[in-house]
C-alpha cells in the first residue's frame, strides 16, 4: 500500500512537471519563429511576410490551438517522442543524448570524486577540530571553493594547456581521430576530461566538505560516541562506524538535490573548455524559445532529479533503518 | 609588347636557372579556423545565422558571387538584363559537375529556384524569400537560364542571383521534406569543398577539396573548423590557423598584431548598435526632443570606454560606412551641450524647482526609462550620465534582448539602446528604428518603395540617399556605433583573407568567402604566393617547357594563338 502511493505520488510528479514544461517556454516573449528569422545579434533583421511566418508556424504545428498542441505533446510522449529541436533542426532526442552521455561522464565524474573527497576531507577536519590541519585544510577548500568556476577553467587552459602544452584546451575528443583501439579512445576522452573535471570537482568541493565538517562535529557530541569510546573502542572504529555512518544521513539528501543543479550547472566550465555538454544546451535553447528542445531537456532533468531522489530514499533505507521499520 | 619581350628574355634566363629544381614533395595541407555548429550543411538545414549560410556556402554556388571589389561570374560566366530588369538571362559556365559526377545543368538551376518557391514554408526560407519576385524561370538550352521577375530588381545579381545555392535536380527532385532531409546526398553541390565529416555535439566540421573544382583545385586539401572554447588562446597555442573578433575585443587583437606569427586585417561588420525612439509617444515625437539628446550624447565616449575604441561612430543615416551605399557628411549631432539645452529650453522643458532635472511644462519631472539589452548595458549607464547633465533623469532597464525586441514591437517604450546587422543593404532602411516600428513618414515609405524597384544605379543612389538624409534629419534613432570585426590569422598556412563586399552573399560580415581558398591574380603555379616561382613558371609556358599546361597556352582554351601572349601579359600586370 505504502508502496503503492509513493509510486502514485512520483507519476503525478512527473506529470506536474512535464505540464509546466509545457507551460513555462511558451510564457516567454518571443516564439521560436522569431529566432528563426530575426537575427539581432549578429545577423540581419528580416522584416518578412506574415503569411510566409504563418507557413513556418504551420510546418511545426504552432498554429494549433495550444490545447491541441498540448494533446499533442502527452501523446508524443507516451510514444516516447520528444519531438523535433526547431533551431538544431533534428530529432530533440538526438540533439540531447548526443551532450547527455557527455555531461553525465564530466559531471558525474567530478561529483563522485569531490564527494567522496569533500565526505573525507570534512570528516578528518571534523575529528581534528581546531587543529592546525583542521584550519589549514578548511582556508584551503573555502578559498579554492570561491573562485568562479569559469575564472579557475581559464587559468588551467592558460597554465596546462598553453604554457605547459600538457593537456588539450578544448573539446571532449580529438576531432578526426581514428583510434586503434578501444584502449585508445578511452585514453583520449580521460586526456580531455582532466582539466574540466578537475576545476568542477575543485570549485565544488567546498559543499560537501562543509557539511560533513558540520554533521560530524554534531555527531561527535553525541551521546553515542561517548558510549562508543567508553566501550573502549578504537578511533578508526568510532569514526566508519558510528560517527561517517550518521553524518552521512543529511549529505544523501543534498547529493539528490544536487542532482538537478549538476546536468545544468556545468555550463560555465562546459562553455570555457567547448565541453559538448548539456549545460550550453539548455542556454541556448532558451535564447531561442525552442520549444521542444526545452521540452525534452527539461523533462529529462525532471526524470533525473526524480530517480535521484528515488536513490536517496532508497540509500536512506540502507544507512539509516529506523526509516524503513517507520 | 616591347614589356614583354624583356621579360621573356628575362624569363627564359631566368628559367634556365630554375629548371633543373626538382618539385617538392608536398604534404597535405590542411587549414583550421574557429568554428562551432551551425548545422548540417545543406542549403535547407544550416542554422539560420551568417556561419552556416557560410558553411554550406562551401559546398553549394551560386550564379554570382562578390569579391572584395565587385560582383563576379561564378556559375555563370556572363548574363544580361531586359525589359526594365525584370527579365535575366544568364549563360552557365561549360564544364561544371556536381559532387557525384553528374553535369550541373541550366535545368538544375531551373529545378533549384521552382523547387525552393514550392518550399516557402521551410524555415530557412527567409535566405532564400527573394524568389518571391520570381515569375517563372525557364531553361531554353543547356547552359542559358532566364529568369522572368514580376518587378525589376536591383540588387537580382547579389540578392537573388549570388544568394540562392543551386542545388542537383537529381537528388532533390523526389525530396519532399527538404527541412529533414539529412541523408549523406543532402550535401552533394558543386563547390570547392565536399563534406567529409560532421559532428553535431562537439561542434566540428571536416571538409575536403573538390579535385574536379571547375574554378581550380582548392588551395588547401582539407579544411576543418572547430570549436574551440576561447579563440585567442587556441590561436596562441595554435590548434587553428584562423579566428575573428569584434568590437572589444580589440584587448586580444593588439597582442596578436604586435606578434609576427599572426597577421591582422580589419573589417567593418555591417552592425549598428542605436538610440532608439518612439515616434508616437510624448515626447519623444518631438523631432527637436529627439536632436536635443543626440546632442547630449557623446558617442566618442562610448567607444572609448565601452568598446575601448573597437568600434567608428556610426553613420547617423544607419548605413555602414563601408558599405557601397553610405552617403557621407550627414549631420553627426557632436557632443554639444549648450545646444542641446537651448532645444530643450525652447521646447518649454525647464528645471523649474532647481533639482537638476528639467520638468514637463505640466510641472512633472522629465524622466523615463531607458530600455536595453543586457549585453549593452554598459553603453545605456554611460548615456544615462549623459544625458543628466543636459537635464534628462533615465533609469537603465536591461533586459534579455528577447524581452526587449517584444517591447519594442509593442511600441510600449520611449527610448531604448540595441542593434543589429546587415546595414549594407539599403532594404534594412525600411522600418529605420527596427525592431520597433514607430516611424511614420509617408514621403519616407514612397522614396524607400521607388528605390526598391529603381534599375538605374545613380538614381537608386541618390533615393537612398534621400532616404540616409531624412533619417539623420528626423532621428527616428540616433545610431551610436559600428563595431570593427578582425581576422587574426597565421600567413603560413593561408594568406589571402580578405572582406567581402557589402559582406558575402545577402550581407554576411565573415571573412570566409570561398575565394580565399583560390590562387591570386598574377598567382601563376595558383599556390597562393606570388613570388620568383610565378615568374618561374610563365617562363615555362611562354618557352614551352611545362608539362602540366599545353604548352604556352596560357588561357587553356586549347589554341595557341595571340590571346596567349596578351594573356600571360596580363598575368605578368596581375590584371588576370
Amino acid at each position: 500500500m505504502h508502496h503503492l502511493t509513493k509510486i502514485t505520488a512520483y507519476i503525478l510528479i512527473i506529470f506536474v512537471a512535464i505540464s509546466i514544461n509545457f507551460a513555462l517556454p511558451r510564457m516567454m516573449p518571443g516564439d521560436p519563429i522569431t529566432s528563426l528569422t530575426d537575427d539581432p545579434t549578429t545577423g540581419m533583421p528580416v522584416i518578412m511576410d506574415e503569411d510566409i511566418k504563418e507557413e513556418i508556424r504551420s510546418y511545426y504545428g504552432l498554429d494549433k490551438p495550444i490545447s491541441e498542441q498540448y494533446t499533442d505533446y502527452l501523446k508524443d510522449i507516451l510514444k516516447c517522442d520528444l519531438g523535433w529541436s526547431i533551431y538544431y533542426n533534428a530529432p530533440v532526442a538526438e540533439v540531447i543524448f548526443e551532450r547527455l552521455k557527455w555531461t553525465l561522464l564530466l559531471v558525474g565524474t567530478s561529483t563522485l570524486i569531490y564527494m567522496i573527497l569533500g565526505i573525507f576531507l570534512g570528516a578528518v577536519s571534523a575529528w581534528k577540530r581546531g587543529e592546525r590541519g583542521d584550519l589549514g585544510l578548511l582556508v584551503s577548500v573555502l578559498s579554492i571553493g570561491s573562485f568562479p568556476s569559469f575564472f579557475l577553467a581559464m587559468l588551467f587552459i592558460i597554465l596546462f594547456g598553453v604554457k605547459l602544452d600538457i593537456f588539450p584546451i578544448f573539446g571532449a575528443t580529438t576531432p578526426f581521430m581514428e583510434y586503434s583501439s578501444t584502449f585508445d579512445a578511452f585514453k583520449d576522452v580521460l586526456y580531455h576530461l582532466i582539466l574540466p573535471a578537475s576545476t568542477l570537482v575543485l570549485t565544488s568541493i567546498d559543499g560537501p566538505y562543509l557539511l560533513m565538517r558540520n554533521s560530524m562535529l554534531g555527531v561527535l557530541g553525541e551521546d553515542y560516541i561517548v558510549t562508543a569510546r567508553a566501550k573502549g573502542l578504537t578511533e578508526w572504529a568510532i569514526l566508519k562506524d558510528h560517527a561517517i555512518k550518521n553524518a552521512l544521513l543529511p549529505i544523501t539528501t543534498v547529493i539528490a538535490i544536487r542532482m538537478g543543479f549538476m546536468i545544468s550547472g556545468a555550463i560555465f566550465v562546459e562553455t570555457v573548455f567547448a565541453y559538448p555538454g548539456i549545460g550550453k544546451l539548455l542556454y541556448d535553447a532558451v535564447s531561442f524559445s525552442d520549444y521542444p528542445l526545452l521540452q525534452g531537456a527539461f523533462l529529462i532533468i525532471t526524470l533525473i532529479i526524480i530517480a535521484a531522489n528515488f536513490i536517496a530514499d532508497m540509500t536512506y533505507l540502507y544507512l539509516d533503518p529506523r526509516v524503513k521499520h517507520g | 609588347m616591347r614589356k614583354l619581350l624583356v621579360f621573356l628574355m628575362l624569363a627564359a634566363l631566368l628559367a634556365s636557372g630554375f629548371a633543373g629544381m626538382p618539385a617538392a614533395a608536398e604534404d597535405k595541407k590542411v587549414l583550421k579556423i574557429e568554428g562551432g555548429d551551425y548545422g548540417y550543411p545543406s542549403p535547407f538545414t544550416f542554422y539560420s545565422r551568417g556561419p552556416g549560410y557560410i558553411r554550406m556556402s562551401l559546398i553549394f554556388d551560386t550564379l554570382t558571387w562578390k569579391d572584395d571589389e565587385e560582383i563576379i561570374p561564378w556559375l555563370a560566366k556572363s548574363w544580361k538584363s531586359e525589359n526594365g530588369g525584370t527579365k535575366w538571362t544568364l549563360y552557365l559556365e561549360d564544364d561544371v559537375r556536381w559532387h557525384d559526377g553528374e553535369p550541373l545543368t541550366a535545368d538544375d538551376v531551373k529545378f533549384t529556384y521552382e523547387y525552393i518557391k514550392d518550399h516557402s514554408g521551410s524555415p530557412l526560407f527567409k535566405w532564400f524569400s527573394v524568389l518571391n519576385y520570381m515569375d517563372h524561370v525557364e531553361a531554353p538550352n543547356d547552359r542559358t537560364v532566364v529568369v522572368t521577375l514580376t518587378d525589376p530588381l536591383p540588387s537580382f545579381l547579389t540578392d537573388f542571383a549570388g544568394c540562392i545555392p543551386i542545388i542537383p535536380e537529381h537528388i532533390w527532385k523526389d525530396v519532399s521534406d527538404p527541412t529533414r532531409f539529412t541523408d549523406p546526398e543532402a550535401v552533394i553541390g558543386s563547390g570547392p569543398f565536399k563534406l567529409a565529416e560532421y559532428n553535431k555535439a562537439e561542434g566540428y566540421y571536416l571538409y575536403e577539396a573538390n579535385e574536379d573544382y571547375f574554378k581550380g583545385v582548392p588551395l588547401v586539401d582539407e579544411l576543418i573548423l572547430l570549436e574551440v572554447g576561447d579563440p585567442a588562446l587556441a590561436l596562441s597555442a595554435g590548434e587553428i590557423d584562423e579566428a575573428s573578433f569584434w568590437g572589444s575585443e580589440i584587448d586580444a587583437v593588439e597582442t596578436f598584431e604586435a606578434d609576427p606569427n599572426f597577421e591582422v586585417i580589419s573589417g567593418p561588420s555591417f552592425w549598428v548598435l542605436k538610440t532608439i525612439f518612439n515616434c508616437e509617444k510624448y515626447p519623444t515625437n518631438i523631432p527637436d526632443f529627439r536632436r536635443a539628446i543626440a546632442y547630449g550624447i557623446d558617442r566618442g565616449e562610448i567607444i572609448d570606454q565601452v568598446v575601448h575604441g573597437g568600434a567608428i561612430v556610426a553613420n547617423t543615416g544607419i548605413l555602414h560606412p563601408d558599405s557601397s551605399w553610405y552617403m557621407p557628411g550627414l549631420p553627426d549631432y557632436a557632443k554639444n551641450d549648450a545646444v542641446a539645452n537651448q532645444l530643450l529650453d525652447d521646447l518649454g522643458f525647464i528645471d523649474t524647482d532647481g533639482d537638476g532635472i528639467r520638468e514637463y511644462p505640466s510641472g512633472e519631472d522629465l524622466e523615463f526609462e531607458l530600455l536595453t539589452g543586457d549585453r549593452f548595458a554598459r553603453e545605456a549607464e554611460l548615456i544615462q550620465e549623459q544625458l543628466e547633465a543636459i537635464g534628462i533623469k533615465t533609469t537603465v532597464k536591461a533586459m534579455s534582448t528577447k524581452t526587449l525586441d517584444a517591447i519594442l514591437k509593442e511600441g510600449n517604450f520611449y527610448i531604448a539602446v540595441s542593434g543589429h546587422g546587415g546595414i549594407a543593404n539599403p532594404n534594412l532602411l525600411e522600418t529605420p528604428n527596427w525592431p520597433g516600428d514607430t516611424y511614420h513618414n509617408d514621403t519616407y515609405d514612397s522614396i524607400f518603395l521607388e528605390q526598391e524597384t529603381e534599375m538605374n544605379h545613380a538614381k537608386r543612389k541618390d533615393l537612398v540617399n534621400q532616404l540616409q538624409k531624412t533619417i539623420a534629419n528626423d532621428l527616428p534613432v540616433y545610431t551610436l556605433y559600428h563595431p570593427l570585426i578582425w581576422s587574426v590569422y597565421n600567413p603560413d598556412k593561408l594568406d589571402r583573407w580578405f572582406y567581402t563586399l557589402n559582406g558575402v552573399a545577402t550581407g554576411i560580415p565573415i571573412e570566409m568567402n570561398k575565394l580565399i581558398f583560390f590562387a591570386r591574380f598574377g598567382d601563376a603555379n595558383e599556390d597562393g604566393d606570388i613570388d620568383m616561382r610565378d615568374v618561374t613558371k610563365i617562363a615555362r609556358m611562354i618557352c614551352w617547357l611545362d608539362p602540366e599546361t599545353d604548352a604556352a597556352d596560357a588561357n587553356r582554351d586549347d589554341k595557341l594563338n595571340v590571346l596567349d601572349i596578351i594573356y600571360t601579359e596580363l598575368i605578368i600586370l596581375g590584371r588576370v
